[in-house]
């Protein structure tokens, strides 16, 4: 009976080291660079001369089902800024190894001594209760493993906070419950952005999904620094894009900043991350990208105007100006 | 002039009546207790239907998202399907409720009031706490509290329907002037209560601890559950009354007009975070600090060994405790903190994975050399060793600051938690419920139904959590009643996980059953020679008053050995 | 076994004020709930909140007066005073932590004070482009633009001195507590106690004639709540004093036994230290450069 005991929970112990086993090839998996592929996407646009909004490529800058691609569906999202790509090389190739590892080896540390010192293989108990050698080593040890992964970690903050530079477009996402209004100080273009429906979301088309889908989306140039402000109107909510490695939290009365780079076009979906009363869930957030005349397009398409353009013709008329005065 | 209090009488004199064997009627008994055993009892009786009430929340909560869409939520909020709002208020209702419970009114009392009143005046050699009358008004206002939260599911909460939707961090503003009802203001009462009554606990633990051990029971040689008690009670004692400070600001704000939190008056929102889990981390510490005791003891009993590096084992207590107040704000690395307090708060957050595993290795290198013996309790305490270790690496990984810009306010965060929690501390709940049933009932529980449960338990709530580490990388947000299909798959194993764990739970309540109706009786120490700390000298359960002759600890003995000469 | 106690520790009989107490404390609570919404709930708080505190003032009576007995029947041997006194001391260090957080909040705006740019009623955040503009981060000030604050050096000075002079008096009575001095005990103890009224008036006084009120900005916000809580806790200290001047008049207290007198005297200290604390940071520093009522 003792003995059947054992066996059954070597056996459930093992069984779950290959559950945790199967966390693993998700480093692998994660790693390969996007490619770039929404250059298609962004023809009908040009072909209309206006702006028509871009269709989301399945699988980029959305969560993965189980159904499309059982890794895809266990482990981050593919990363389409470079801190993204940072900071997820971080965790693939430095946390979750060593999390899994010192799992594991816990796990095995377990096993060995249920297997070597159980009643029957091992009657009489030592009465070791010191070790000095093998004290320091497992508090020097982990002191060491904690070192390797604070070297990354700092330099990621480092890298997040860089500032931006003077002429980054300013993008400031308002949080309202339960929608998200995105200014254009630069451009003076402001944009509400509600959640779609399910039927609207249905209707609108290929790859958008409920509870994702919006009417307005937030619309940036790709490949620009992006000075992203978030606040909010009434209760904290968040702004946040797990496939930009992106979340900062809007809060009342304050104005948070963080630089954003976006690498390449394409719809980035995200969703509000701070509880925010009872439609928390249905807050979604859509950023598109678009090639910077487009994205220019889609600012004079919504009745604003380039800050470039606005300056020049400012000078003009203070020339005008100064010469009637003279 | 001098009255009476100069002679220091002792008390048997002045009481001439002896109480051994009469024990108070009914009512008395259980409503009056001024007996530390039957306050631990009650205090049990209290965490295992809370349990019962948090985990049926938590059922509810896991049926609705088996599926995408509202299923289930309307029907609580008498509403119709198609009123998201209403739903969506509910499960607010429901995720606070469940978190809430859990914390303050099944770990809290199971573990501190339960376990820590129970064992902590036996461990030492005492025959009550040191103030008993404070002890019952510890846990009649933690019931006082759990009835105010009760109220609040029954008054509005906000315009959309009753109860308070703003979960167990009750962040501002989102509880002032987002929750304009009286169901927010009696959960915050709620805790204040609870609050005023884990205080009193706590001076009552330390008190106890520092000034009643047993003749010869140095500090250095007390049992490391009293360690990780007397760890637990300088938390609470030093972390609640923030907490407590805090939810007043938000009464004050909410009904007077104050501004603290309230941007429009200049006051920060962010305040309140701060407030909040300065008090909060050193509160989820609180939380295991007592498991990690009771670990301890039962690895070294089944071991048949001392434990391994004794003092290590308590000093790392100590630092994760100290420690635990500097590193609050690893809870806060999204709402705009600069660069450099991310940094510190990184390191310093990751620091505390060191005495912890301290703490690990040691519970390994105990059974190293040990002569094992796999009883209930064991299973449950390999299996805490773990699982907790699974959720503490995770926790390491949401310490990084950048790494928590993805992670933060996601699933992967619900999965930490639960592993250290509904792994972590409620394993090592019923490790300590079946290593000390016996003594506490005088009644053995049957061994197989105590291995069934554990696995099964082990099992359903693996199957719960581990895919929400999935979830949450792939971007599921935490709080949300309702998910895009893509989550669907993970979230649908997640809650077929709990149907196997509840199935657990009924062995556990047949076994009580068997326990109690057909139970053989407990000898005085059930489990052996690996026993050797004072409850055990005593008889199963143990009498009313105990040591009325206090047991001395010889000086010859060392700390491995807590028993008195002559046991 | 017996049943022959052989300890010093305090072994009660049951008893009934721990259940009294919790309920009147849910009772209070609930019917402050109750009456901060006086449209649903109508005017019946005002008889619940009575209910439940006239059940804490009785919790309170008895359990002391319960305690006192016990002292005076000699249940309070040497170890149960040394409980006493730890007790004592980690509920001063709970509270201690109790008005951490009040000053937390205080430095939070003092320190880092937010602009008032946020038009809560239009949920409108215009100002706060106008302030941001850049890149430098907006400021607000603390104490809101005309906003008079009370001057530190004529009434809260002089009640910084009453309560000094009070921590030399009750030291006054412990030391003529401990000579066997009862008359000096009495004395030294009337004399704290008609201080700490004098306080207590002086703050009533300041509040009724303070420029500016309860809430509105965070200034006063955390004026009046830390300013507050001490008042109360110089309250409950008077009443403490006020219960052992009642003890020594009818002999209780000797010169080896008196924990009663020193719990109170210890308190009493404790909230002479916070008004410092409070004095030197909120009313002075924290009200530099403003203009004086
Ligand atoms: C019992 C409760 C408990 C415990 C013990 C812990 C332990 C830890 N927690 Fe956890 N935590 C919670 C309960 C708990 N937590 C809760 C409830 C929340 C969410 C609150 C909310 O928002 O609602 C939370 C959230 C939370 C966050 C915020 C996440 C977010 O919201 O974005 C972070 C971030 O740093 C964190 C970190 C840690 C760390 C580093 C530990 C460490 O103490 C873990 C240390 C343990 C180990 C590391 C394993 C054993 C060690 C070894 C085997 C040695 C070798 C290891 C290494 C070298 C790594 N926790
Ligand atoms: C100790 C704490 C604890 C415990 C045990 C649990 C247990 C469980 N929790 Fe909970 N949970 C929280 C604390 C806890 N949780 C917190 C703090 C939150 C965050 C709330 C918020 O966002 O504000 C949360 C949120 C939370 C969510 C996320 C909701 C959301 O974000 O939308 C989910 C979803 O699945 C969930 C599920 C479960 C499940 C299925 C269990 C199951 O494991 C439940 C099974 C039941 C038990 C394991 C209890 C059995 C114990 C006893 C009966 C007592 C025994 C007593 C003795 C032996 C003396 N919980
Ligand atoms: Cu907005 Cu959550
Ligand atoms: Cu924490």
């Amino acid at each position: 009976m003792r003995q059947a005991f054992d066996r059954f929970h070597f056996g459930i112990f093992a069984a779950l080291a290959a559950l945790l086993a199967l966390a693993v090839p998700q480093a692998v998996i994660a790693q390969d660079a996007p490619e770039a592929v929404a250059e298609e996407a962004a023809t009908p646009a040009e072909a209309a001369g206006g702006y028509v909004p871009m269709a989301p490529t399945p699988g980029k800058g959305m969560p993965t089902s189980y159904e499309d691609d059982p890794l895809a569906s266990m482990t981050f999202q593919d990363q389409y800024s470079q801190d993204g790509l940072y900071a997820l090389w971080m965790h693939d190739a430095i946390l979750l190894p060593v999390i899994t590892i010192i799992s594991l080896f816990v796990l095995a540390l377990l096993l060995y001594v249920i297997v070597k010192f159980n009643r029957r293989s091992n009657p009489n108990p030592s009465r070791t209760t010191h070790n000095t050698m093998i004290e320091v080593v497992w508090t020097v040890v982990p002191v060491i493993i904690l070192v390797v992964i604070a070297v990354p970690s700092i330099t990621l903050l480092a890298r997040q906070y860089e500032e931006p530079p003077e002429d980054a477009i300013t993008v400031k996402a308002v949080g309202y419950q339960w929608y998200w209004g995105y200014e254009y100080p630069d451009h003076d273009v402001e944009v509400i952005s509600n959640m779609l429906t399910e039927e609207e979301a249905i209707a609108s088309g290929e790859g958008e999904q409920f509870q994702m889908a919006v009417d307005n989306r937030m619309v940036v140039p790709a490949g620009v620094p992006i000075r992203l402000q978030t606040t909010a109107a009434d209760v904290i909510h968040a702004f946040a894009v797990p496939s930009l490695w992106f979340k900062q939290d809007a809060v009342p009365g304050r104005l948070n900043e963080r630089m954003l780079v976006i690498d390449e076009p394409g719809v980035y979906y995200g969703q509000c991350s701070e509880l925010c009363g009872a439609l928390h869930g249905y807050m979604p957030i859509a950023v598109e990208a678009l090639p910077m005349e487009e994205f220019e397009a889609w600012v004079l398409e919504n009745g604003g105007s380039i800050p470039g353009a606005e300056v020049a013709a400012e000078a003009e008329t203070e020339a005008t100006e100064e010469e009637a005065a003279a | 002039m001098a009255t009476t209090a100069d002679n220091f009488a002792p008390a048997a004199d002045t009481h001439a009546h002896d109480h051994h064997d009469h024990k108070p009627n009914f009512f008395a008994r259980w409503f009056m207790s001024t007996n530390h055993k039957d306050i631990g009892s009650l205090y049990l009786i209290f965490a295992i239907v809370a349990g019962i009430i948090g985990g049926a929340m938590s059922g509810v909560m896991r049926m609705e998202l088996m599926e995408p869409g509202i299923q289930y939520l309307w029907w609580f909020a008498g509403s119709s399907p198609e009123d998201i709002s209403a739903a969506g208020h509910m499960w607010n209702v429901f995720i606070t409720g469940h978190g809430l419970i859990m914390v303050f009114f099944m770990v809290m009392p199971a573990m501190i009031g339960g376990f820590g009143n129970w064992f902590v005046p036996l461990m030492i050699g005492a025959p009550d706490m040191a103030f008993p009358r404070m002890n019952n008004i510890s846990f009649w206002l933690t019931v006082v509290g759990f009835l105010s939260l009760l109220f609040s599911l029954f008054v509005p909460g906000n315009s959309i329907g009753n109860g308070a939707g703003v979960g167990w961090t009750v962040y501002a503003p989102l509880s002032t002037t987002g929750a304009p009802g009286p169901a927010v203001d009696f959960a915050i009462f709620s805790l204040h209560l609870a609050g005023a009554g884990s205080i009193l606990g706590a001076t009552n633990f330390i008190t106890t601890i520092f000034n009643m051990r047993a003749p010869g029971m140095t500090l250095h040689k007390m049992p490391l559950f009293v360690w990780s008690v007397l760890v637990t009670a300088f938390l609470l004692l030093l972390a609640l009354p923030v907490l407590a400070a805090a939810i007043t600001m938000l009464l004050t704000d909410r009904n007077f007009g104050t501004t603290f939190f309230d941007p429009a008056g200049g006051g920060d929102p962010i305040l309140y975070q701060h407030l909040f889990w300065f008090f909060g981390h050193p509160e989820v510490y609180i939380m295991i600090l007592p498991g990690f005791g009771m670990i301890s003891q039962i690895i070294a009993t089944f071991s048949r060994k001392p434990v391994f590096g004794y003092l290590g084992m308590a000093y790392a207590m100590v630092a994760i405790g100290v420690v635990g107040f500097i590193v609050w704000a690893h809870h806060m690395y999204t709402v705009g903190l600069d660069v450099n307090t991310k940094m510190y708060f990184t390191a310093a957050t990751m620091v505390i994975a060191v005495p912890t595993g301290v703490k690990i290795f040691s519970w390994i290198a105990t059974m190293w050399g040990g002569s094992m013996e796999l009883k209930s309790p064991m299973v449950w305490a390999l299996g805490f060793i773990f699982l907790f270790t699974v959720g503490g690496v995770t926790g390491v990984v949401l310490a990084n600051g950048g790494i928590d810009d993805n992670l933060h306010d996601t699933y992967y965060v619900v999965a930490h938690f639960h592993y250290v929690l509904s792994m972590g501390a409620v394993f090592s709940l019923f490790a300590g419920f079946y290593y000390w049933f016996p003594k506490m009932s005088g009644r053995m529980h049957s061994e197989f139904l105590s291995h069934l449960h554990f696995w099964v338990f082990f099992i359903g709530v693996n199957v719960i959590f581990f895919p929400q580490h999935f979830l949450g990388m792939n971007g599921m947000p935490r709080r949300y009643p309702d998910y895009p299909e893509a989550f669907a798959f993970w979230n649908y194993i997640s809650s077929i996980g709990y149907m196997i764990m509840a199935a657990s739970m009924l062995i556990f309540f047949v076994n009580l059953a068997y326990a109690f109706l057909a139970g053989k009786k407990a000898a005085n120490n059930p489990w052996g020679e690996g026993a050797t700390t004072l409850e055990w000298t005593l008889t199963s359960p143990p009498p009313f008053h105990q040591f009325e002759t206090l047991p001395v600890i010889e000086d010859h003995h060392d700390y491995h050995d807590h028993r008195p000469a002559t046991a | 076994m017996a049943g022959n106690v052989n300890h010093d520790y305090h072994i009660l009989e049951p008893d009934i004020w721990p259940l009294v107490g919790s309920f009147s404390a849910l009772t209070f609570t609930s019917g402050m709930v109750l009456s901060f919404y006086p449209d649903l709930f109508g005017a019946a708080s005002k008889i619940v909140i009575w209910a439940g505190l006239a059940g804490l003032i009785a919790t309170f009576f008895m359990w002391f007066r319960n305690v006192t007995i016990e002292a005076q029947q000699g249940d309070h041997t040497p170890v149960v005073q040394l409980h006493m006194r730890y007790g004592m001391i980690l509920f001063i260090a709970s509270e201690v932590m109790f008005f951490v957080g009040w000053f937390w909040s205080f430095f939070d705006f003092a320190l880092f004070p937010d602009p008032l740019a946020y038009d809560a009623a239009a949920g409108s955040t215009e100002a706060l482009n106008v302030l941001v503009g850049g890149t430098e981060t907006p400021k607000g000030t603390f104490i809101p633009q005309g906003m008079e604050v009370l001057d530190p050096f004529s009434l809260p000075l002089l009640n910084t001195l009453i309560l000094l002079c009070s921590g030399t008096t009750v030291t006054w009575a412990h030391h003529a507590l401990i000579h066997g001095d009862r008359e000096g005990l009495k004395q030294g103890l009337w004399a704290t106690i008609a201080l700490g009224v004098l306080f207590s008036g002086i703050q009533a006084y300041e509040y009724g004639i303070a420029p500016f009120t309860f809430g509105g900005n965070t200034y006063s916000s955390a004026f009046y709540m830390a300013t507050g809580f001490h008042g109360f806790h110089v309250l409950i200290g008077t009443i403490f004093l006020a219960v052992c001047l009642y003890r020594a008049y009818i002999g209780h207290f000797t010169p080896r036994q008196h924990f009663g007198f020193e719990a109170a005297a210890w308190y009493w200290h404790f909230v002479d230290v916070v008004w410092l604390f409070l004095f030197i940071a909120v009313y002075i520093w924290g009200g530099w450069g403003a203009v004086y009522h």
